[in-house]
């Protein structure tokens, strides 16, 4: 027993003897656990935020109907249920779906005689502004609610000499119908020399009422369980082929990953870095334990027992520095994902105690030139000899 | 003396020195591996997302309205306006010229495919198709007299092809995958294609061989894709276009992208113009192609730069936390290094120097060692860098020498701020006690 109080004095006279050094051992290992959890953390959550970034690219995911006639686009349609049957979340991320019926009418603005023949979009679902990006060159926000508004593409408002609050009539096949305009939308592709309007409107239309020509779904994961949600929802939907979108499944999987190895690879190159350095340091004053080391051995300390003194040192050391440093990280890292991606990390708490454990295995490891202490020569130590 | 002392410090105690000068070179290395690669990374990402394919969209000013659903036009093939084809190496004269990283121009229009016996037809022999005329490894000459290779296949690099592509001028085709299942019809088989003239009571067909198969995901692969040539041919609209795809690598929009070029002042609207945006890509495009309406496609350019800034300002981040260990790492081994030698400096004061002399002695030391550290890091940084660029995205980083110049003065600050605290320190000792060891 006696032993055992006196191993913890010596122990806690090495740590305080001189606070200067502990200062500093401990802003080594600390700043060391800080930069491990920080990075561990943004990086694991780094990753789960670029998946929702990649939605800006829109619709990664599209049903279609099994067959499709060269001939006629409106040929073959999908039951308008199917909306109903696709998932509303997956992987507790919101799934949004947005079901299409295109018809080729006829479309002029109010008053005028001359109609010109347009593609008419009728849109159900949520979220038709992240499944068809673009940017609203003119909004209304207070017609948007209006039973019968329609959303024009640029070059189709340029056409028909339309603006946000205007109104335009639509026609098809004996058929009429009339819209407000609450938007004029950009997008650079096909949509924007068409007319968006409400479902009904073009089932009316086109007198298809219950379908649907196609449903485009964006899907916020990562490629591959944007896979396996793909092939779940074809099983689930035997009378529809379901499909990635290949021009962004194929370039989001391969810049995901490029990122996601870039993120890995950096990380782990700090970490492994960070660690050879909080090494180095500590090992330089580890080296200077020369004196009291002799002096142990001349006073009967057996290598073992000084060895084993020097090892605790290094762990609650270890411990000290990573629970304090850990804990920097972490919140670190929280500010860190509220810069970078706008919206706080989420703390994982396993990182805690990995990153406390790595800095204790590093500060132990940074006892490794204590070895050298075991052939000290106690005589030469205190004759000033190196 | 001064000397004698700095050099006797470094060969007398060399296990020590070395001891921190690795663990300066070590976070310089950190340091320089992560500014190398964050330096160039940008760059590297903003080629790889050009694999979404192209960012612009080129199409007749005064065009009919397309009746487009899924990529194919509905309207008839003599409807609407055309571009010349003559004018696209043009593209490769723009300010921005070498931002231009690929083109390919469409001329897509309804017809007809013939597939068994051409001298006895059935009609269920006869399919109506589009036909998609565009360039694979095309050499477009340009105005400076030099060529420029592009295509369909660096465009759209989703597009896959089974077999190979056509040939220019060797009557070759491309079936999309769903129309070669559903006819049949294999690489090396023939195909009789036509765009239907309806001034002709005879219908002549011309023969294809296929050379590959082409997947694409969309409604591509219920076409047959020729070269733009031919399908002027068959078309009979020589030497024109309808579309045209731009993939070019663009500076991610900020705030300053989106003001109106109109309401800029002339400095401004010069420095928007400089500066790669994809807007002022587009009319930069607009300003050679006469007659063109060049459009942004939004979903891949606003998808790219929104990826691409959050994937910036990470890089930084972690590189900044890179650098911030380092700098502790280092400051706390060279505070370490001066902790350690009370006695030294207790012997110097004793023997008359002043804290001033001892804290240059120490400082000039540390610069010495922080200069020597700083060198060793940023080489093995520079090697590290390599295999992180070779592995992740096949590039090597070019070495450059400004990294080197701020890794050196980020060494000099860090060590001569890690010891300045601790000489602080020093300069207030009592010789006395430390002579004594206590």
């Amino acid at each position: 027993m006696a032993g055992f109080s006196m191993f913890w004095r010596i122990e806690r006279r090495l740590l305080t003897t001189n606070y200067g050094r502990l200062f500093v051992i401990l802003l080594a290992l600390g700043a060391g656990a800080a930069v491990t959890s920080a990075l561990l953390n943004l990086q694991v959550d780094a990753k789960k935020r670029l998946t929702t970034e990649f939605r800006a690219l829109g619709a990664n995911v599209i049903v279609t109907p099994r067959q499709t006639t060269d001939k006629d686009a409106a040929g073959t349609t999908l039951d308008q249920n199917l909306l109903a049957e696709i998932p509303s979340v997956y992987e507790g991320k919101p799934v949004l779906a947005v079901g299409f019926l295109y018809v080729i009418g006829e479309v002029a603005k109010a008053g005028q005689v001359h109609f010109e023949p347009a593609v008419i979009a009728g849109t159900e679902g949520a979220g038709l502004t992240q499944v068809r990006p673009g940017k609203r060159t003119e909004y209304l926000a207070n017609l948007e609610s209006d039973p019968s508004a329609c959303e024009v593409g640029v070059k189709a408002a340029e056409q028909f000499k339309v603006h946000a609050g205007d109104e335009l009539q639509l026609r098809n096949q004996g058929k009429s119908a009339s819209c407000k305009v609450f938007a004029v939308v950009a997008t650079g592709g096909a949509e924007d020399t068409q007319v968006f309007t409400k479902l009904k409107t073009a089932q009316e239309l086109s007198d298809l009422k219950g379908r649907l020509s196609l449903i485009q779904l964006s899907v916020t994961a990562t490629p591959d369980s944007v896979r396996a949600f793909v092939a779940a929802l074809g099983q689930k939907l035997p009378d529809a082929s379901v499909g990635g979108i290949k021009q962004f499944a194929e370039a989001e999987s391969r810049i995901y990953n490029r990122i996601s190895g870039l993120l890995t690879s950096t990380v782990l190159l700090v970490l492994l870095l960070t660690s050879l350095c909080v090494m180095a340091g500590m090992s330089n004053v580890a080296v200077e334990r020369k004196n009291d080391v002799g002096l142990m051995k001349a006073i009967g300390g057996s290598v073992r027992r000084v060895v084993r003194l020097f090892l605790t040192e290094a762990i609650l050391l270890g411990i000290g520095g990573g629970l304090i440093g850990s804990a920097v990280g972490i919140v670190v890292s929280i500010w860190l994902g509220k810069t970078v991606f706008g919206v706080a990390a989420q703390p994982r708490w396993i990182v805690y105690p990995l990153s406390v454990s790595l800095t204790v295995i590093v500060s132990i490891l940074s006892a490794f030139p204590l070895r050298r202490l075991a052939s000290i020569r106690p005589a030469s130590v205190f004759r000033g000899e190196e | 003396m001064f000397l004698r002392l700095v050099a006797d410090s470094f060969t007398r105690r060399p296990r020590r020195k070395i001891l921190s000068m690795a663990a300066l070179a070590m976070g310089m290395a950190v340091a320089t591996a992560a500014l190398s690669v964050s330096l160039d990374v940008g760059d590297r990402l903003a080629r790889e997302f050009r694999s979404l394919g192209a960012n612009l969209l080129v199409t007749p000013e005064a065009d009919s309205l397309p009746l487009e659903i899924g990529g194919v036009d509905y309207r008839p093939a003599n409807a609407g306006t055309y571009l010349p084809e003559a004018d696209l190496g043009k593209l490769k004269t723009i300010f921005w010229r070498f931002n231009i990283i690929a083109f390919a121009p469409i001329l897509q229009s309804p017809g007809q495919m013939l597939v068994g016996d051409a001298s006895s037809p059935k009609p269920s022999d006869f399919s109506d198709i589009q036909i998609i005329g565009t360039w694979t490894n095309h050499a477009v000459p340009i105005p400076d007299g030099t060529t420029y290779v592009t295509g369909i296949e660096k465009t759209n690099p989703w597009w896959s092809v089974e077999g190979r592509w056509f040939r220019e001028g060797a009557r070759e085709c491309v079936v999309g995958k769903a129309l070669a299942k559903k006819k049949g019809v294999q690489i090396g088989d023939q195909v009789l294609l036509n765009v239907p003239d309806p001034l002709k009571k005879v219908q002549a067909f011309a023969p294809y061989t296929i050379t590959g198969v082409l997947s694409t995901g969309a409604t591509e692969e219920d076409a047959v894709v020729v070269s733009l040539d031919d399908a002027q041919k068959l078309t009979r609209l020589p030497q024109v276009y309808r579309r045209l795809y731009v993939s070019a690598l663009t500076k991610p929009e900020d705030a300053f992208a989106r003001k109106d070029p109109k309401a800029m002042s002339p400095e401004e609207f010069d420095k928007w113009y400089c500066t790669p945006y994809i807007s002022s890509i587009a009319l930069q495009i607009s300003e050679e192609l006469k007659g063109t309406d060049v459009r942004v496609i939004r979903r891949v350019a606003e998808g790219e730069g929104q990826v691409l800034s959050r994937v910036r300002t990470l890089l930084w981040l972690v590189t900044f936390a890179a650098l911030l260990a380092a700098a502790l790492a280092v400051g706390a081994s060279a505070a370490a290094s001066v902790i350690e030698r009370r006695t030294e400096i207790g012997l110097m004061k004793a023997l008359g120097a002043n804290s001033g002399l001892v804290g240059v002695l120490l400082a000039a030391e540390q610069l010495l060692l922080a200069f020597v550290g700083g060198g060793l890091g940023y080489a093995v940084g520079i090697l590290l860098a390599r295999v992180l660029g070779e592995r992740i995205f096949g590039f090597t980083p070019e070495p450059k020498l400004f990294v080197l110049l701020i890794i050196l003065g980020l060494a000099a600050a860090i060590t001569l701020l890690g010891s300045a605290f601790p000489l602080r320190q020093a300069a207030r000792y009592d010789p006395a006690p430390i002579l004594r060891g206590e």
